[in-house]
């Protein structure tokens, strides 16, 4: 099996932090970290070529780097990628990041890198590769590569991988479905118990923290454009534009111009997660057009805007959610909006 | 409360004259099974099919399952509430036969969120080995309803003929020593001091849609404007409940309200002397939030001052909303010292972990949680197919592309699933 191994500039021999601007070279063979690695790899593997890199030129010129590593690889017949260990250095995460994902989506043949969790290229890259956890001690070189050359190795094979913390790398925050001998409740039950007991127990999923969103600066209600989105699914009879009822890919934007109160005849509701039979009776139960329009008469607000957007909220993972909310907020900021009511059921 | 249960185990079914039990070969007789469905006036004709583990045989949409079991004579009516007076269940001798199912069919699609082939009976290949279904001896049945009639009386219909066929099929048992028996009773819980005191609560069913006004869930009752209540564990067992008509937010049968998975647990290790089984209580995931902080109130302090629980596990019942009753209820229980361990579905269709929990809350960390969104299945033709209409039948005979979730049994959420969400 041929290798191809990435370095920077101080793991490659060149020197410290004056050579990061220095650009890629290539050399035949093995250089430093990789004549350990192709001892854990017991034979079976070669370092082929190495590509050393100054930090700072491999982060300002990402994409040329990229094109030239890529090359390199191919002309080296490469069975595998190989980038690091990056420890803490920040940089030098990012570029091995950014490399192994290009060679897995472009050249189809398996990379890996190691770092400690909080380098930057570890958030930015763990998603989509596996990236063994080196902790921030370079002192564990040794260690690191021997997981490194482990776990490439079952990559290869085209193994299952198990879970972080048995092989050593960090959680790429992905699920899998895997079925096991003992049934739900069985497995409730002795969790509950190791709970209970005070010992460690293993939950089969944990809570994501999310950065909280900072309040924006206060605006003038009374001269303020408001408008209404909903995820509850109300959309115009015969679902224009064909909003799916449960995980929705799509979003629509429907006329309230001149419209005093919504009724139940003129609509529909795409959304299998609640029972929508009093919204059906009133939609305005959902999109609260009737109370707006009093607001807006009695200068509460400004005005109301002449469209409402829906879309259908039900089993929707966030990463569809996420790019849907940026889409409406564009099209708020260019029709000028101040503020919005979003209405869920 | 003592509920002795008395397994006849059944490794076969047989059409034949008349109904009988001959060691573990049940044989039954289509035209006496016939005349009990009919009885029910809105179906017009029945067919009768025998499916067995590894049979390459597919049958859908399927309505409910429910093992055969019948109340020894004298003992509290079959099925109360819905067969008989709602007097409570849970006390003296039920016949079962186990390894056996009556599997009723429907002639519509479930619908909704679990897409057009509703609930699926596969019993061969890869889906079969996901679900426990497919290794029992099945009794399909298969209605025609008149049309033009409302589709909770047809469902009505289902369920009346389907719980009737199950007990009358375990009758056969009553003149034959069981092969073996099991006494449920957690009495002594209270005179074992020194262990911890688990309770269960389990939802039974969502708002997410409204109970069918003539529907039958507990005991009889359509559970509107129910609060949260005690339930004592051998009275799930022994027929006080069924699940909703609404399966497409269901994951649960009749089945393992009979075999529940978490009280069965639960019953082993009091009887193993490992933890006092104190209880549990019913509840129901709520539509709107005045109702859920009632709601969960409720279900807490039943468990906290009632059950005087150490401890506690919860299942929910339908899709996403009842996470937000499910885990507000354990964080209840966890600020008034309760541990807690709650039971999930994989919310993330994306494959995320970000996108997977409806809920968090620090101190509702243990948590088991049933995958499905990872697992699909292109499913081959198969030698049989069994529906109630020939629309289903073409929709079902494949090869045809399914969710997990749509496969009766892998996704279950009463704790019969062998699923599990691995995060990598």
């Amino acid at each position: 099996m041929r290798i191809v191994h990435y370095l920077n500039q101080f793991f490659g021999g060149l020197g410290g932090e004056e050579h990061a601007g220095t650009a890629l070279e290539t050399r035949v063979g093995a250089v430093g970290p990789g004549k350990v690695l192709e001892q854990y790899f017991g034979g079976e593997c070669q370092v082929m070529t190495t590509l050393i890199c100054g930090d700072n030129y491999a982060v300002e010129n990402q994409d040329a780097v990229i094109d030239l590593a890529l090359e390199q690889i191919r002309v080296a017949k490469a069975d595998l990628f190989v980038a690091g260990p990056c420890f803490l250095a920040g940089r030098y995460g990012m570029a091995a990041g950014a490399l192994c994902v290009a060679v897995q989506n472009k050249l189809h043949i398996p990379a890996i890198t190691a770092m400690a969790a909080e380098n930057p290229g570890a958030d930015l890259n763990r998603e989509f590769m596996y990236i063994v956890d080196s902790g921030d001690n370079g002192a564990k070189m040794r260690e690191v590569l021997a997981r490194m050359a482990a776990l490439a190795q079952k990559l290869m094979r085209g193994e299952s991988i198990g879970s972080p913390g048995v092989e050593g790398y960090l959680s790429r925050g992905l699920i899998r479905d895997q079925f096991v001998e003992r049934s739900a409740g069985q497995r409730l039950v002795d969790m509950v118990l190791k709970k209970f007991k005070g010992e460690a127990f293993e939950s089969e999923m944990s809570p994501t923290q999310f950065a909280s969103v900072p309040l924006p600066p206060a605006i003038d209600l009374a001269s303020a454009k408001v408008m209404l989105v909903t995820d509850g699914g109300l959309v115009p009879k015969g679902n224009p534009d064909k909003i799916q009822g449960s995980a929705a890919t799509r979003w629509g934007v429907y006329s309230i111009k001149d419209c005093q109160d919504l009724k139940g005849a003129d609509y529909e509701i795409s959304h299998g997660g609640y029972d929508p039979q009093f919204v059906r009776q009133d939609p305005d139960r959902l999109v609260p057009l009737d109370v707006m329009r009093d607001l807006e008469r009695e200068g509460v607000i400004g005005h109301l805007h002449e469209e409402f957007i829906s879309t259908s909220g039900l089993s929707n993972p966030l990463s569809n959610t996420r790019r849907m909310g940026r889409e409406m907020a564009v099209r708020a900021k260019e029709l000028g909006i101040d503020a919005i009511i979003l209405t869920s059921t | 409360m003592q509920l002795t249960l008395a397994y006849h185990p059944v490794n076969s079914i047989g059409f034949g004259e008349r109904l009988s039990l001959a060691g573990t070969a049940l044989t039954v007789s289509q035209e006496e099974l016939r005349a009990i469905v009919l009885e029910e006036a809105l179906i017009e004709a029945v067919d009768f099919v025998i499916a067995a583990p590894n049979d390459s045989l597919r049958a859908g949409p399927v309505f409910d399952i429910v093992e055969p079991r019948a109340k020894a004579p004298g003992a509290s009516p079959d099925w109360p509430g819905i067969l008989g007076p709602p007097q409570t269940a849970g006390s003296g001798m039920t016949h079962v036969l186990t390894g056996a199912a009556v599997t009723m069919l429907r002639e519509d699609s479930s619908g909704d969120s679990r897409g057009a082939t509703g609930y699926i009976l596969e019993m061969s290949g890869a889906p079969a080995a996901g679900s426990h279904y497919s290794t029992l001896q099945h009794l399909i049945v298969v209605p025609h309803t008149r049309s033009n009639i409302p589709a909770a009386a047809r469902q009505r219909a289902y369920r009346l003929a389907q719980l009737k066929i199950a007990v009358r099929l375990a009758q056969a048992a009553f003149a034959i020593a069981p092969a073996r028996t099991e006494v449920f009773d957690n009495s002594d819980a209270e005179t074992r001091a020194g262990l911890p005191r688990l309770a269960y609560i389990g939802q039974i069913f969502s708002r997410q849609r409204k109970p069918e006004a003539d529907e039958h869930i507990l005991y009889g009752a359509d559970t509107d404007g129910m609060l949260p209540t005690l339930l004592h564990p051998n009275e799930w067992l022994d027929g006080a409940l069924v699940p909703s008509y609404h399966a497409s937010i269901g994951g649960a049968e009749s089945y393992f309200y009979q075999n529940h998975p978490v009280i069965l647990e639960l019953y082993r290790r009091h009887q193993a002397g490992e933890i006092n089984f104190i209880g549990a209580v019913a509840t129901i995931a709520s539509a709107n939030n005045f109702d859920r902080e009632r709601n969960t109130r409720f279900a807490a302090n039943l468990a906290k001052w009632a059950l005087r629980a150490d401890a506690a596990v919860l299942t929910k019942f339908g899709g996403g909303v009842p996470h937000t009753d499910l885990s507000e209820t354990a964080r209840l229980l966890e600020t008034m010292g309760v541990k807690t361990a709650v039971q999930v579905t994989d919310a993330a269709r994306d494959h995320k972990v970000e996108s997977a929990l409806l809920f968090n809350f620090p101190e509702v960390d243990a948590i088991v949680c049933i995958g499905g969104n990872d697992t699909h299945w292109k499913l081959p033709q198969v030698e049989r197919v069994i529906a109630a209409n020939s629309g289903l039948a073409e929709l079902l005979a494949g090869p045809i592309e399914i969710e997990s979730h749509n496969v009766i049994g892998v996704a279950n959420q009463q704790g019969a699933s062998r699923l599990r969400s691995v995060v990598y």
